[in-house]
């Protein structure tokens, strides 16, 4: 049996498929969500979701959000942002990165709430570098 | 002006109907959380008398959109009255340009105004309004906040509609904008087992303000529909008058024209007949 796996954002759907399992980043750590698992409710995190299917592997770049699992194994994410690996701009990426830094760098005067949006802002620019390159990478291997 | 509006409208329209789901979902979501633990004891659900209200008036930035903005002022206008004949105050805060009117012609108070895009398209254009709105009430500030926007139901009809924000309420019918859609179905029995990842008190503190952000996305969403169409409809209607008006005037100066013409000729066939 597979999971209904549903990842959308409040701009549009971004992957709506039947899959084996899928990978993500709570709140409280890294978790693996097969058919069959408890229904439960979580906080995600900043960071990479990984969707499998047939033994292939469908990486995305999730900045926060929640799962749900409902009991008929049917998991839904709701992603406050999220994009696959394929549509990741890297160049984009790396640009806000660079801009949170020197942000940080050179504003000394920042208040805790803005320096927690700065370091928001840098942890999303991160973690689509990091799905963005390791698709990268990945990809001359499948040709 | 009536091919732009079209196409406008009809990227705003796209974008309403993407967003639904999410809401629909996170609704669910709620519904679901709500049957494992007593969720009215969250600061964005408690209910308290009211003193102090606000309204949030999603309104255009520009005019030449028919009745769009008057429409939508005279509702607010009604609710702000109903309210203060119950001795609350009301504040609005805008987000549309138009908006001031509600202060130049109403004279009601503005408590704050926000920029907004000719057309939306991300959720963190809403961030500022939706962030002051959750702080406020939880702050204690407001007791009661509305929601003025105008929903589109199609090209042709657009509804000023006025939602209460906050306190939330779970009750199905509360989620926006689902004309025509089937309610929440149950999908949590009671007594199923559910896991809560922190706990429930954490979850719900990062869902509720998400779902205050939704449905203002949503809302503005609806009302740059809206707006779009109520232009669209607007100039087609001025492109129709100004042909009717060339006909006529057309048809004037033709027919003075010729008239012009017809007494020259008499004048000076008159003047032949007298030689």
């Amino acid at each position: 049996m597979a999971l209904k796996f549903q990842i959308i954002t409040p701009e549009r759907v971004v992957f709506s498929d039947e899959i084996d399992q899928v990978t993500m980043n709570t709140q409280d750590g890294e978790i693996t969500v097969l058919p069959h698992h408890i229904p439960l409710v979580s906080v995600l995190k900043p960071g990479e979701l990984i969707c499998k299917k047939n033994s292939e592997e469908y990486p995305l770049a999730v900045t926060g959000g929640f799962v749900e699992v409902r009991p008929d194994s049917s998991v839904i994410i709701l992603a406050d942002t999220a994009e696959k690996a394929e549509e990741i701009d890297i160049a984009r990426a790396e640009e806000a990165r660079e801009r949170a830094l020197k942000t940080m760098r050179e504003e000394r005067k920042l208040d805790s709430a803005e320096y927690a949006a700065l370091q928001a802002t840098l942890d999303r620019a991160l973690i689509r570098l990091k799905v963005g390159n390791k698709y990268r990478k990945l990809k001359p291997e499948i040709k | 002006m009536e091919m732009i509006s079209a196409v406008k409208m009809r990227r705003a329209v796209a974008n309403v109907l993407a967003t639904r789901s999410y809401a629909n979902l996170a609704w669910q979501m709620l519904t679901d959380v709500a049957k494992k633990t007593n969720i009215n004891l969250h600061p964005l659900l408690a209910k308290r008398p009211i003193k102090k209200a606000a309204v949030a008036l999603i309104i255009s930035n520009r005019g030449l959109a028919g009745g769009f903005n008057s429409r939508m002022l005279v509702e607010t206008d009604a609710l702000i009255k109903k309210l203060k004949s119950q001795g609350a105050e009301v504040e609005v805060l805008i987000n549309g340009k138009r908006g001031k009117k509600i202060y130049q012609q109403f004279g009601h108070t503005i408590a704050a105004e926000f920029e907004k895009m000719d057309m939306t398209m991300k959720v963190e254009e809403v961030l500022p309004l939706s962030n002051m709105i959750v702080s406020d009430y939880t702050a204690e500030k407001y007791d009661e906040i509305y929601l003025g926007y105008t929903d589109f139901v199609s090209a042709i009809k657009q509804i000023p509609t006025i939602k209460k924000l906050l306190p939330l309420s779970t009750a199905a019918d509360a989620a926006l904008g689902a004309v025509g859609e089937a309610p929440a179905k149950e999908t949590v029995s009671a007594s199923a087992e559910f896991l809560f990842e922190p706990d429930p008190a954490n979850v719900l503190n990062v869902l509720l303000p998400r779902l205050v952000e939704v449905q203002i996305y949503q809302a503005v969403l609806e009302s740059d529909a809206s707006e779009h169409s109520a232009r669209m409809m607007a100039m087609r209607n001025a492109s129709d008058a100004a042909e009717d008006m060339i006909k006529e005037l057309n048809y004037n100066f033709n027919k003075a024209r010729q008239s012009a013409i017809t007494q020259e000729i008499s004048e000076i066939v008159g003047g032949a007949a007298a030689l």
